[in-house]
């Protein structure tokens, strides 16, 4: 903002902006607010209650769904994040961007349910083509690879997170300056000490949020998880089902509360981590450069 | 880092030789069939305009860069594709090349821990290497808390506490303002003088480059011009393009009128001018170019009667003049276009010719060059 | 690679002959999410429309040749849904360019550099419920007796409840706006990098009004990442089914719902030639943008 800028327009530019995260939060504090109340969703009185978040753990079918969300959650992170570090690194040193670019980000723009359809077909005809190679020589070894199963879910979701990581990483990694890893070379480290060392301590912060990114999709992901899963339910596929068969049950509505609470908590601490970092290296920069005479 | 067990350096052969590099990308030519020796312990400089090829021979010495054609030789030995951490050699980067999460100290003593040093060892060195450049009470600043200058000062002892025999300086100045290079320039020679390696620095400014250099070498669109002692690039310069980027030289375009003997003549707008043949092949006729140093030439007014065709004078208008503060450069006009300037000490108030004015331009027997490329 | 010729001009010592298998490895290493990405998503959509023409059987489909599943999506009712979905979802692009895209500009010319990752990231908060428990939580507040009806009628706006807000195209594209409104926070983020904070300055000084200078200097610098947004959202508006499906009415029938409603049939080979012709839309509109704007430049403050 400048000095001559009208500083109620600004206000007013601000409010707007923040009005338009509030009503895009709508729906969130709904769920929130539903997850507190004693009588549940569409009940006409409200009554305060923690007790829907005290029987989470006594829903078997949720807890269970969780702990498949949990792990799928977790494999998808250790696969994408580096596969989006690996893909960003190649992208800096590539010739020809277009490629790689086009390929990483492309799936962004394929809406979930096209993409879900696609790899289901996808995997059940390589499945076939696998049994009946099986049988052509006699083995049964190949006959599960790509059964619909944890492992095809997995697949469809690093495809879908990982145009996500792969933009946070080359965000953080814009401001890292090549000459640094040549000048770690000319000290003696070799590649691979090099990156570790000098420059992922400063794109950390990167492929950390890159992390809570993935972990944060997957937990949210219906369409891709539910067409490709196979056998077991995840906590958005439960949800689901109850909302279109009987109605969420109100730990249901906790359940997503606290997810998103979680989810909330973590992007706050992000945001406010980077920027008290920010403000205090400024501060420390300002007090010790100032006695500098050279 | 060199190894310590198995040594690497030959004491008789050359620091560095280059032999028939080429550098290509795509259709871009960056260096084209370079060859050079440096020796050892020499401060060798490269100089040249910026895109002309001299920060990429730098860089493939270093291991930065693949050669297309060719091969470097450290210490006699071929380094092939060998990367930039398993040479003799170390470089000193433009800027932003301090890593900004560590401390001076911890900048400085990287390559010493990479190695695996035991501590005391490294900060024994690191100590020392600090004090050399002048930074002992800055260790546990990080680089963004320091000025241009002492961040390259930290870079410098980053290179030296290797101990590797060869250092490599790309541009090392060029991010600091003209007093504070001027400065650095002396420590650099001072501190090479002191090492007593091998450094190689590469410049798009002549004068850092005339201050630092044991020789120089020339680079420009990938060639390697000519190289030399820094006072000999200065007032003998070889090829015509030495003459138009070192020093205020006048070029001069003429044909030749007549070869005899070891001199020359040159028909230049008009005038017959006599030039030293320097043992060059010349036919008459030929185009030529003449350098001559704005310094030695000197500009008198013409009164009708003198201006003889002496063969080391030349007539033209007067211009204007441009005060520099030390000294002052007098422009004049050939008849055929051509500017010439005159250089001289800004110490008499006289007062100057009126603009268009003709005037007589001269100089001694041994300052004016040919060159025949 | 050109440099796998470079050897070839000189002698190469002994030692560097045979490469340590990690580094002839090494650049495969990068190459991986590539051929990742070629193997599981590229061929995957490409083979879309191979198994649409293959014949469908009772639960499955078998190798042919037919184009009945392009019979049957365009001789029918869905291709006029989809052409409906089209136009709705463009209305739906429109509106989040207007409301979307000023706070961009916002963003970029008004907070102060540090901050503005920030207040982006904002944005991103909606994110962290599911999409389909944010849409479906928007039922109770889009219905007869819901939030919005109430709330304008406890105000004295209107008399009888909208009853057009839910179930309906305007319910949709209501869901599409709230979805998707981030995403043209983001690609115009992005974009308003092309456009440098000193533009705005020179435009004060020349006298430019805040019309001419959106239209003259803005949208030109800015058009490929507001084109890349504006294609995200319209693609999507088009693919996924659950905004249709949970918010919408008759007739509200997109293309990711003819394709998951196919799904349930076993229709398999329609839910192909569905998704074929998504892929086929949205490669169009890529390569339009491309050769219009040069998309890559997007990407350029990354790089």
């Amino acid at each position: 903002m400048n000095d001559y800028d009208n500083i109620w327009l600004h206000r007013l530019k601000w409010t707007y902006l923040l009005l338009v995260v509030l009503t895009l939060m709508t729906p969130v504090m709904y769920v929130m607010y539903v997850s507190f109340n004693q009588n549940g969703f569409g009940a006409n009185e409200y009554v305060f209650t923690w007790e829907w978040y005290g029987l989470i753990f006594s829903d078997e079918l949720l807890i269970g769904a969780l702990r498949w969300t949990l792990m799928l959650a977790v494999v998808v992170t250790v696969i994408t994040v580096p596969m989006a570090l690996l893909a960003a690194k190649y992208y800096k040193a590539a010739d020809n961007k277009l490629f790689p670019v086009f390929l990483l980000l492309a799936p962004l723009f394929v809406p979930p349910d096209i993409l879900g359809s696609a790899l289901l077909v996808f995997f059940k005809n390589l499945n076939f083509a696998l049994i009946w190679l099986g049988d052509q020589i006699g083995t049964s070894l190949f006959d599960s690879w790509f059964r619909l199963s944890f492992l095809t879910a997995t697949i469809g979701l690093i495809i879908y997170t990982i145009p996500y990581s792969f933009v946070v990483i080359l965000i953080t990694m814009g401001r890292y300056r090549k000459e640094q890893t040549e000048a770690a070379r000319a000290c003696g480290a070799n590649g691979w000490r090099a990156f570790w060392d000098i420059e992922f301590p400063q794109i950390r912060a990167g492929v950390f949020s890159a992390c809570a990114f993935t972990v944060i999709l997957v937990f949210n992901e219906y369409t891709r998880t539910s067409l490709l899963k196979g056998g077991f339910d995840t906590f958005t596929t439960v949800l689901i089902s109850q909302m279109l068969n009987t109605g969420m049950s109100p730990q249901s509505y906790a359940m997503s509360a606290m997810v998103s609470f979680v989810a909330i908590a973590v992007i706050g601490s992000i945001i406010l981590f980077t920027m008290i970092r920010a403000e205090s290296l400024s501060r420390t920069a300002r007090a010790k450069a100032e006695p500098v005479m050279s | 880092m060199t190894n310590g067990t198995q040594p690497m350096t030959d004491q008789t052969a050359p620091a560095v030789e280059v032999r028939n590099l080429s550098k290509h990308y795509g259709d871009f030519v960056a260096l084209k069939n370079v060859n050079v020796t440096i020796a050892a312990g020499e401060y060798f400089v490269l100089l040249g305009p910026s895109g002309g090829g001299k920060t990429t021979l730098l860089r493939t010495i270093g291991g930065f860069h693949k050669p297309t054609k060719g091969e470097i030789l450290l210490h006699g030995k071929s380094v092939g594709h060998l990367p930039p951490d398993k040479r003799p050699t170390t470089m000193v980067f433009q800027a932003y090349a301090l890593f900004p999460h560590m401390t001076v100290t911890q900048n400085v003593g990287y390559g010493l821990k990479v190695a695996g040093l035991p501590k005391d060892q490294i900060v024994e060195k690191v100590d020392y290497a600090l004090e050399q450049v002048g930074l002992s009470q800055f260790t546990h600043r990080k680089p963004h808390e320091l000025s241009g200058g002492q961040q390259q000062r930290v870079q410098l002892a980053r290179a030296i506490v290797l101990d590797r025999d060869i250092l490599l300086l790309d541009e090392p100045l060029a991010a600091l303002d003209a007093q504070l290079r001027k400065d650095m320039c002396l420590e650099l020679k001072h501190l090479q003088e002191k090492v007593g390696i091998t450094f190689i620095h590469v410049t798009h400014n002549q004068e850092e480059a005339m201050t630092v250099a044991d020789r120089i070498a020339l680079i420009a669109n990938g060639d390697l011009v000519e190289f030399g002692k820094a006072r000999d690039i200065y007032r003998a310069p070889e090829k015509s393009f030495t003459a138009s980027f070192v020093g205020e030289n006048n070029m001069l375009k003429g044909r030749v009128a007549e070869a005899n003997g070891s001199s020359v003549t040159v028909d230049v707008a008009g005038s017959k001018l006599t030039v030293d043949k320097r043992g060059l092949n010349v036919t008459d006729g030929q185009e030529v170019n003449l350098s001559i140093r704005s310094e030695c030439v000197a500009l008198d007014r013409v009164n009708g009667t003198n201006a003889p065709a002496d063969g080391l004078s030349i007539l033209g208008t007067y211009d204007e003049s441009v005060y520099l503060g030390l000294t002052t450069s007098h422009m004049a006009r050939l008849p055929d276009g051509t500017e010439m300037v005159s250089r001289v000490i800004s110490d008499t108030d006289d007062t100057l010719p009126e603009a268009n004015a003709p005037v007589r331009l001269s100089w001694k027997p041994g300052d004016i060059r040919l060159h025949v490329e | 690679m050109a440099d796998l010729s470079s050897s070839a001009g000189g002698a190469v010592p002994a030692g560097t002959d045979k490469t340590p298998w990690r580094e002839r490895l090494a650049p495969w290493a990068f190459r991986a999410p590539l051929i990742f990405m070629v193997a599981f998503f590229a061929i995957p959509m490409a083979m879309t429309v191979v198994f649409s023409v293959f014949e469908r059987t009772m639960f499955w489909m078998e190798p042919g040749f037919t184009l009945f599943s392009y019979e049957n999506f365009f001789f029918s009712a869905r291709l006029t849904n989809f052409l409906n979905s089209m136009k709705y979802s463009l209305i739906s692009v429109a509106i989040c360019f207007v409301f979307g895209f000023p706070i961009a500009v916002f963003v970029r010319k008004s907070i102060p550099e540090v901050a503005q990752h920030r207040v982006v990231l904002l944005f991103i908060l909606p994110f962290m419920v599911s999409e389909i428990i944010r849409v479906f939580a928007l039922r109770p507040v889009l219905q007869r007796n819901g939030l919005v009806n109430t709330t304008l009628m406890d105000l004295g706006i209107i008399d009888e409840p909208i009853t057009a807000l839910l179930y309906t195209h305007t319910g949709v594209v209501i869901g599409e706006v709230l979805s998707f409104l981030p995403f043209i926070v983001f690609s115009g983020f992005l974009a308003m990098e092309a456009v440098p904070k000193y533009i705005f300055e020179v435009c004060d000084d020349l006298g430019v009004g805040p019309w001419r200078r959106f239209v003259d200097v803005i949208l030109p610098l800015a058009a490929p990442g507001i084109f890349a947004g504006s294609v995200f959202i319209f693609v999507n508006g088009l693919g996924v089914a659950l905004l249709p499906n949970i918010l919408g009415g008759a007739g509200a029938v997109n293309a990711g719902l003819i394709a998951t409603q196919a799904i349930t049939a076993l229709d398999f080979p329609l839910a192909m030639a569905v998704s074929a012709i998504m892929m086929a839309t949205l490669t169009t509109l890529l390569w339009i943008g491309h050769k219009l704007f040069d998309l890559t430049k997007i990407l350029t403050p990354l790089s």
